[in-house]
Formats: C-alpha cells, sequence, structure tokens
C-alpha cells in the first residue's frame, strides 16, 4: 500500500513537472504563437489573418531586416494576408529542406540555386508552377532573359529569380603584379608563362579552397569552357555527347599539369574556404590570384578593407581558335531563386508576397547591401556591384556553377573525382570515365 | 595522500604531463576568446590569425548582447534544465530496475535499451520531424525536448547500471530488514549513493544538449524558439563568416557551462565524499 | 508452511514485476516514441528507391542491400570506423586513466586542473573546426611551423591522404578525452580512503596501490567505458564532417558521414536509410558481443 502510495507521488509529480514545462514555453513564445502551434506549412488563420511562411538563408542582420520590410509591405497592401520570412543558415538548409520536402511539409515559399536540386524537386512534383503568373503583364520580362532561362525547365517558369547575380571572376593583386613586372595574362600561354615565373619566386599562382571542393570545380568549369566551349558540358550531361570527348580530356589534362607544376601551391586540396584560408594567402600576398564569386568583393570589404584597393578583376584568360569565348562566364544570374511549394494552399498570393522582394523600395535597399537582383532596368551605385553587374550583363554565355547544374548525385561525383584529380591519385583518364560511366544525367 | 618531502620519479613526470595537458587543453580555448576580442577586420591584416588581439575589443559582445542572444539563451537553460531532470529521472528508475530486481527478461530488456545507441541520429530526422509536426511542437522547445532526452537515454541507462551495481548489496539488505519497500530504498538509499554518477552523466548529458545542433535546426524556425548553436547564423552568411562575431558567441555560450562544471561539479564532488576527505 | 512461503515468494515476484514495469515506463516511452519507430523506419526506407523528396517511391526489395554489399565506399568507411574504435581504446582510454589518477593525486591541491583539464569537451565544433583547420595549415598554421623542424616541405596533414585519419584522430581524442577522466575520475572518487590508508599502512608502494587495488575496483567502469567507445567511434560524425567531410579522397569517411551524404546531399534516401540500418545492424552486434565477452570473463 505504502509503495503505490510512493509511486502515485512520483507520477504526481512527474505530472507537474511536465506542466511547469508547459508553462515554461508558454512565456517563451506567447508573441508569435499563433502560428506557433498550427502548421508551419500550408496556411493558418489566425483571427482572420491567412498565414503564410517562407524560407531563406538572407541570415545575416542587414538583409534579412529588408526580407522583413517587403513582407510588412506585402501585408500592408494585402489585408487578410501575412508572411512570415524564415532565415536560415546555409549549409543546415539543404538538409531542413529535404526533410520537410520528404515529410511533405514545405513551406508556402522556399528558396533553391536551381539546377540539377530544382529538376529533382520539380520532377518530384515540390514546385508550384508560376508560369502563368510570371507572364501576367509581362512581369518576367523586367529579368535578364539568362535569369528567367536558369528558373525554366519544360518550357515553364519554376521560380523568380531574386538575388545575387554572381558570375566568377579572376582576381589579382594589383600590387604583387607590379612589383614582380607582371602583366595580365590575356591567353592560357600568357596565363602559363606568369604562373611559372610566380611559381619561380615562391608566390602560389592562384590561391585554391579545394578542401571545399567547389572552387576547385569553377576552375575547372573555365579552362573547359575555354577549350570547349559553353554548350560542351550541358551537352555531355545530356547525352548529346559524352564525358570523356578529346576536349574533355584535354581540360582534365589541363587542370593535373597545372597543380602539378604548383599553380595552386601545394595544399590546395586542404585548404578550407569556409575557415578563410584561401583568403588568406591572397591577402597576405602568399598568392597572386583568385578565382572565386563575386561575392569575394564584399567578403573583401568586411575582412580587409585596406587590401580592396589591390584588387584588380580579369576575365579569365581566353584559349585563341578554340571554341570557347573570353567573354564566357561561369556562374549564376542570381542563387536565391524563389519557389512556391506545390502544396501551398494560395499559391497565388505567395507568390504575389515574392515580388515584394523586387519592388522598387527592396531593390534600393538591396543594392548597397551588395545583393544584386537580376533585374533589366537596375542603377548601381558602388563601384563593387557595377563590376559584377557588368561583367553579367556583358557575359555572352553564364554556365551554371558545374555542381549546381548537375544532379545532387552526380555533382558529388564530379567534385570528389575533381580532388582525386588535382591531387594526383587519378589520371585524367580516369577521371574522364569516372564521369562518363557515373553521370546520370537529367 | 601522504605528503612526501621529495617529489620521486614518478611525481615529476606526472607534474610535467600535468603542465603539458594543460596547455593542450587550453590552447583553444584561449584561441576562441582572444579572436572574440578582435575586429573583423584585424583578425586578417595581421600576420597570423593566432597574434593576441590589439586591444580588448569590446564592441563584439556589446553587439551580441544586445541582439537576440537572451532569448536563444534562455531557451538553451530551459531546455537543458528540464530536459536534464527528466532525463536523469527517467534513467536513474531504468537503471535501478536493470541493477537490482531480478525478473525473467531483464537482461534482453536492457540489451535492447543499449542498442538504441546504434542508432545513428540523422536517420531519425525524418520521423521525429513528422511526428513533432503531428503533435504539433513543430518550432516550440518542448518539441527538442523528446530527442533531447530519447537520445540520450541509452548511454546513461548504460553508465547509471554500472554505477548502482557497484553500490554494495549489503547496504539494502539492512534496509530490507527495516521493511522498507523497493521505492524506498531506491528513493532513500541507492539514489543517494549513486550521485558521483549521476553528476557525471549530468555533466554529460549537460553539454551535448547545450551544443545540440541537427535537433535545433530541423525542428525549430522562428527566432523565439532557436538555441544557443544557431545564435551564430546571423555571422555566418552564404559567402562568409564573421569569425570574430562567431568566436565572441562561441565563446558566451561556453562561459556558463564553465561555471556550472566549476560550482556544480566542486559541490556534487564535496558531497559525494561526505565529509571522508582525501589525503 | 512450505505452502505460505510460496506465496510470499509470487507475492514478492509480483511486486517486483510491477515496480520494474512502472520504474521502466519513462524510459520505454521515449524510446518507443523516439528510436524504435525510427529504426523501424529506417529500415522500411531501406527497401525503397527514393530521393526523399518525391511523393512517389519504388519498392524495390532487398536492391539497396545488394548495392551495399557491393559498393567498395562502404567497406572503406567500416575499416576507417574500426581505426576510430582502435584508436579511440588504445589512445583516448589510457590518456583519460592517467588523467584521471593526476586529478584524483592533485585534487586537493590544484582544484582548477580538472574545469581546466575539462574545456576541449565544452568547445563547440564549429569553432574547433575553425581552429584546427588553421592550426593544420601548412602557410600559416602550427602544425607547419612544428614541421619545418624536421622537414624542409611542411604539408597540411589534413590534406594528405595518408595523414588526414590520424590528425583528425588527434584532434576527436583531444576533445574526447575530458569525458572518459571525469567518467574514471567519477568512478576514483567513490573507491573509499580508507582502503589508500589500509594499503600505505601495509606498506604498499604507491604504484602497487594502483595496480593491486584501485584499477581492480576500477574495472567495471573501464568495461564500460570500453563499450562506449566502441558504439560512440563507430557512429562517429561530428568533428570529421566539420574538418573534412571525409575527404581527401574519401580518407576519412566514415559510416555516418557516408550514410549522411547519400540521403541528405545526394538525395539517396533510400539507399542512405540502407546504410544506416546497416550501421545499426553492425553497431548493435559489435557492441552486444563486446558486452557479452567481458561479462563472460566476470562470470568465470
Amino acid at each position: 500500500m505504502k509503495m503505490r502510495k510512493t509511486i502515485l507521488s512520483a507520477l504526481l509529480s512527474a505530472a507537474l513537472l511536465l506542466s511547469i514545462t508547459a508553462c515554461g514555453s508558454g512565456d517563451s513564445g506567447n508573441a508569435a504563437n499563433s502560428g506557433d502551434t498550427s502548421q508551419e506549412t500550408g496556411t493558418s488563420k489566425a483571427g482572420g489573418t491567412t498565414k503564410l511562411t517562407m524560407w531563406h538563408i538572407q541570415t545575416q542582420e542587414n538583409v534579412a531586416e529588408i526580407i522583413n520590410a517587403s513582407m510588412k509591405r506585402f501585408a500592408k497592401d494585402n489585408p487578410g494576408f501575412e508572411m512570415e520570412a524564415i532565415p536560415m543558415q546555409n549549409d543546415p538548409y539543404k538538409t531542413k529542406l529535404i526533410t520537410a520536402m520528404s515529410a511533405n511539409q514545405l513551406p508556402d515559399v522556399f528558396i533553391h540555386w536551381t539546377g540539377g536540386p530544382m529538376i529533382s524537386y520539380i520532377e518530384s512534383d515540390a514546385v508550384y508552377d508560376i508560369t502563368d503568373y510570371m507572364n501576367k503583364d509581362s512581369y518576367k520580362d523586367q529579368f535578364l532573359d539568362a535569369a528567367i532561362k536558369q528558373a525554366t525547365y519544360k518550357d515553364k517558369i519554376w521560380a523568380v529569380p531574386v538575388e545575387n547575380v554572381s558570375p566568377a571572376l579572376m582576381f589579382y593583386n594589383k600590387k604583387l603584379f607590379a612589383d614582380n613586372g607582371l602583366e595580365v595574362p590575356k591567353t592560357l600561354d600568357e596565363f602559363e608563362k606568369t604562373s611559372d615565373t610566380l611559381v619561380q619566386k615562391g608566390i602560389i599562382p592562384v590561391a585554391l579552397a579545394n578542401k571545399t571542393k567547389w572552387p576547385g570545380s569553377i576552375v575547372y568549369g573555365y579552362v573547359l569552357d575555354r577549350i570547349a566551349g559553353p554548350t560542351a558540358f550541358a551537352d555531355a550531361n545530356n547525352g548529346v555527347t559524352g564525358f570523356d570527348t578529346p576536349d574533355f580530356l584535354a581540360a582534365a589534362q589541363k587542370m593535373s599539369d597545372w597543380a602539378k607544376k604548383g599553380y595552386f601551391g601545394k595544399d590546395y586540396n586542404g585548404i578550407d574556404y569556409d575557415a578563410g584560408q584561401d583568403r588568406q594567402l591572397f591577402y597576405n600576398g602568399k598568392a597572386a590570384m583568385y578565382i572565386m564569386g563575386g561575392w569575394f568583393l564584399f567578403t573583401a570589404k568586411g575582412e580587409n578593407p585596406d587590401f580592396v584597393k589591390d584588387v584588380g578583376v580579369m576575365q579569365f584568360p581566353a584559349n585563341p581558335d578554340s571554341k570557347g569565348k573570353s567573354s564566357e562566364y561561369i556562374g549564376t544570374m542570381g542563387d536565391n531563386f524563389y519557389s512556391v511549394s506545390k502544396n501551398s494552399k494560395n499559391p497565388e498570393m505567395a507568390f504575389k508576397a515574392i515580388t515584394y522582394l523586387l519592388d522598387d523600395q527592396a531593390v534600393k535597399e538591396r543594392v548597397p547591401a551588395g545583393k544584386i537582383p537580376p533585374l533589366k532596368a537596375i542603377t548601381l551605385t558602388d563601384d563593387i556591384s557595377k563590376i559584377i553587374s557588368d561583367s553579367a550583363s556583358s557575359a555572352t554565355s553564364m554556365q551554371l556553377w558545374l555542381d549546381q547544374y548537375l544532379a545532387p548525385n552526380d555533382a558529388e561525383l564530379h567534385k570528389d573525382q575533381l580532388q582525386k584529380l588535382l591531387a594526383g591519385t587519378i589520371t585524367p583518364e580516369q577521371y574522364n570515365k569516372s564521369m562518363a560511366d557515373g553521370v546520370k544525367g537529367k | 595522500m601522504a605528503r612526501k618531502k621529495k617529489f620521486s620519479f614518478a611525481a615529476i613526470v606526472a607534474i610535467i604531463f600535468a603542465v603539458i595537458w594543460m596547455l593542450v587543453a587550453t590552447f583553444p580555448f584561449l584561441f576562441m576568446a582572444f579572436t572574440s576580442f578582435k575586429q573583423r577586420n584585424e583578425l586578417f591584416q595581421s600576420p597570423t590569425i593566432f597574434s593576441l588581439p590589439k586591444s580588448l575589443y569590446l564592441d563584439n559582445y556589446k553587439e551580441i548582447l544586445t541582439g537576440n542572444f537572451l532569448i536563444y539563451f534562455r531557451n538553451s537553460v530551459l531546455v537543458c534544465a528540464i530536459g536534464l531532470i527528466l532525463l536523469l529521472a527517467a534513467s536513474a528508475m531504468a537503471s535501478y530496475v536493470f541493477s537490482r530486481l531480478k525478473f525473467k527478461i531483464n537482461k534482453i530488456v536492457f540489451a535492447i535499451v543499449i542498442a538504441c545507441m546504434a542508432i545513428p541520429i540523422h536517420a531519425t530526422l525524418i520521423p521525429v520531424f513528422l511526428l513533432t509536426k503531428e503533435v504539433q511542437l513543430y518550432d516550440n522547445i518542448i518539441g527538442l525536448l523528446g530527442p533531447y532526452i530519447a537520445f540520450n537515454i541509452p548511454v546513461s541507462v548504460f553508465i547509471l547500471t554500472g554505477f548502482m551495481k557497484g553500490i554494495p548489496v549489503e547496504l539494502e539488505q539492512a534496509a530490507d530488514v527495516d521493511g522498507a519497500g523497493k521505492v524506498r530504498t531506491f528513493l532513500e538509499i541507492i539514489l543517494p549513493l549513486s550521485m558521483p554518477g549521476l553528476a557525471t552523466l549530468a555533466i554529460y548529458n549537460g553539454i551535448n544538449m547545450w551544443n545540440e545542433f541537427v535537433y535545433a535546426f530541423v525542428l525549430t524556425s522562428s527566432v523565439k524558439s532557436r538555441t544557443l548553436p544557431l545564435a551564430i547564423w546571423e555571422y555566418q552568411g552564404q559567402y562568409g563568416i564573421d569569425i570574430p562575431m562567431v568566436m565572441t558567441i562561441l565563446t558566451l555560450s561556453a562561459l556558463p557551462m564553465i561555471i556550472a562544471f566549476v560550482v556544480f561539479q566542486e559541490k556534487l564532488i564535496k558531497g559525494m565524499m561526505a565529509g571522508a576527505v582525501k589525503g | 508452511m512450505e505452502v505460505k512461503r510460496q506465496s510470499l515468494e509470487s507475492v514478492r515476484r509480483r511486486s517486483t514485476a510491477i515496480v520494474a514495469t512502472l520504474f521502466l515506463l519513462p524510459v520505454a516511452f521515449f524510446l518507443i516514441v523516439y528510436i524504435f519507430r525510427s529504426v523501424i523506419y529506417t529500415f522500411k526506407l531501406s527497401t525503397l528507391d527514393w530521393n526523399g523528396v518525391s511523393q512517389s517511391s519504388i519498392n524495390i526489395g532487398l536492391g539497396n542491400w545488394k548495392t551495399l554489399i557491393h559498393d567498395a565506399t562502404f567497406f572503406t568507411t567500416i575499416k576507417n570506423n574500426i581505426i576510430m574504435v582502435i584508436a579511440c581504446l588504445v589512445i583516448q582510454m589510457p590518456i583519460a586513466l592517467v588523467l584521471a589518477y593526476l586529478l584524483d593525486w592533485a585534487n586537493s591541491r590544484f582544484k582548477f586542473l580538472k574545469s581546466v583539464y575539462f574545456l576541449p569537451l565544452l568547445m563547440s565544433s564549429v569553432a574547433l573546426g575553425f581552429l584546427f583547420k588553421q592550426l593544420f595549415d601548412s602557410n600559416y598554421g602550427l602544425a607547419g611551423a612544428l614541421m619545418k623542424i624536421f622537414t624542409d616541405s611542411p604539408f597540411n596533414l589534413l590534406a594528405n591522404e595518408k595523414t588526414a585519419i590520424w590528425a583528425v584522430i588527434g584532434v576527436i581524442s583531444w576533445q574526447f578525452i575530458p569525458f572518459y577522466m571525469i567518467y574514471y575520475f567519477a568512478g576514483l572518487t567513490s573507491i573509499s580512503p580508507e582502503l589508500f590508508e589500509a594499503a600505505v599502512i601495509d606498506g604498499a608502494k604507491h604504484h602497487q596501490y594502483i595496480f593491486r587495488i584501485s584499477l581492480p575496483i576500477l574495472s567495471d567502469t573501464i568495461k564500460a567505458a570500453t563499450i562506449m567507445c566502441i558504439v560512440g567511434s563507430l557512429k562517429y560524425f561530428d568533428l570529421i564532417y566539420v574538418m573534412t567531410e571525409g575527404g581527401p579522397s574519401g580518407t576519412t569517411e566514415l559510416m555516418a558521414t557516408y550514410m549522411y551524404k547519400n540521403a541528405f546531399t545526394q538525395m539517396k534516401m533510400g539507399y542512405g536509410s540502407t546504410i544506416a540500418a546497416a550501421m545499426f545492424i553492425i553497431i548493435t552486434t559489435i557492441s552486444l558481443f563486446t558486452f557479452k565477452m567481458m561479462n563472460m570473463k566476470e562470470e568465470n
């Protein structure tokens, strides 16, 4: 009997504890709690207001604020609707996105990077077709054509290109070049000569953070473009040609040669982008050139403002008498594309909310923050944005980052094998063979 | 320990080892703390990132303490405290059963609990996410308690059962003669004697919960329900990290744990030694 | 008389069963809701060809398992995990034991040491990842500077296919030694000090006391630590993912990182789940086997 009493009291105290728990959380989120207990996905009505949700990855406070301001304007102009914009960190975002998709619990609006993953989402019936909305009042015409093209699949538009036109650019240390009597290389031959000189002087020609893998893919993308032309990669991926043509071999060979000759220094496969190790080499004059997305200039402005004036921008060297031109770029017309999810109950309003991310006020705020939208009519005020935007608008072609262009599975193969190629553990032939055998395409 | 007048050779080796390990253990922490006193551009402008900060630059701390940090902090404290109490209570009860009660399937049940250690955490993401949505605990810190408790139970039960087995049975038999029931034996004899084990577990699981990232990320979304490990986002952008800011947050996140450890651990160990001062 | 005792016995047994059931309820609740369901779910997914996103998936039965058996990468990851286990057993556990004795010995005089030694376990993986990447950098890092003493061409230990796993093991050991240290230390403090005094009175030297008296008492603690070491190393994920992401060229890939990449990066949820399920089987088998072995020794 006694024992039962004790158990009972134990259970009671446990229950008490749980209720305390409940209280604790109650006060932890009263303010925003109308949506708290309801499903984030789909929509919820609270007090006559339909609440929608948007996931984005602009976690920095200033940019997140711009987005919040846009959503406030949306709510003001559309009584009865509200859009909660939730910022998340880039890397784990992909994990969360897949978790939410597999549970069929996407928010009304989410961002992605187009390319292979977008096609997977579309094929999996997760994305809402917004072609009609985009065509209405010729809304899509204000975007750069290449940006719309990037959001198009099977002749339908699936996403709104919102921010970050980012071509990969080739940066060089002007002072270092001048001190060593070097000229900006215009062709691949000149680049090799310049690099040989730099290696002799003990300077790393190109800082490459290939532990992170995708920086190597950018360089490879350029080399391949200059040798094989702007459509070579897409053709191979779509099965028109293959990944083992002589052009592909020449590109892989060149990458392997450059690595062997020390153009990327020694430990490039251990240099980490996220820890800023590549930039450290470039900032401190240990490396003379750097191939990176245009955003590097904004990063440098934050990390090492004095250094920015020494940074020159050049085009990736040309390869005369070949299929590729120096006006062709690797990069993206916007690396945050906003899509409406298929299970949104209010796709039209969700789309409308996205348009507020690019209304006049938003554009005015975005440009100084370095978030350049891919719009045709845009006035840029600072030098950095101009450099980036000019490169993008003068580009005769813009090949999407190879690792985003490929299907997710193929992208990992490409990056892993390329890292091995640069490490010298596989030959160019083996690299091409593994791509030819492994890439399933779209 | 008996005090000797002369240090033996072994003692000297031990002291050298102690000092070396002290350096090895503190260096990263000092690095983190020092970096938090730097400005973003100072980090990359100085010849090496290991150099000392130029001055005691406190703006990082000011900026973070005036931001959302305190919300995250409160959430972390709540999750940690409630999670630990529930976890330790549940584990202690189960461990008592495994270490003391004799019934047929005892060993099998114990093996099943231990086998639960083997599940990789990422394999549980989707089912737990779905469940949390279904019971409407998504984006609510209570939703974190379930996985935090569940995934720490196997190790805790394992450690505690071992600990309780080490407690001499004679003590209980004495109590049994008194006619104390099993529940009272548990509450009055086993639990107090398990304090060293419970303390170790509190520390270990406390740290786990405090630093847990994956579930905090997947099961919460808005600022009001985020925990400390998610606080670094605001300074970790798409293309680059504001490293000194991140280090400031990490230092601030680690400090409460260090303080808790120093206070808690000293008190508990003292308590459990119950006057029997060594040496 | 005889009958009465029997019924007393059965009453006692029933009360034991009631207490056991009630006391196990909370743990059972959490494990069933969060872990059993996940295990079942994982095994279910392992039979699917599914990208994790699509609302439709194809049941391919044991197809994924057949792929897994022929997947050379998976076997490399098992090998790497086993290296991790061994390293944990021969590096972490002995050092932790020595430190625990050191703390026990120094406890009254240098209390702060305990807190200092404990610091590594408190550091977040993000900070550690950043720091150690910088430390291993051959241009600026400490490791580079140290290597210069021995060789003209220092290299990045994390970037080298032969050394990467050892570099990572070094960092992981550094982070987890404090855990085992505290665990042993807790074991040591529960040894009654009278035992030591009695030994000293009997004329035992300090090392004799350690090897003859306190280590045998600690043996249960050490056994438990061994199991945790094995399980922990077999499902390790954190710092490897932060520092190397399994690279260079897959030389530090572990079962957990491989599973994660398949399921969430390459969008092969079905295959990723198969790896997870295989991990579950492997880890359970190894840990229960070790557990059995240890207890068998004890019984003999």
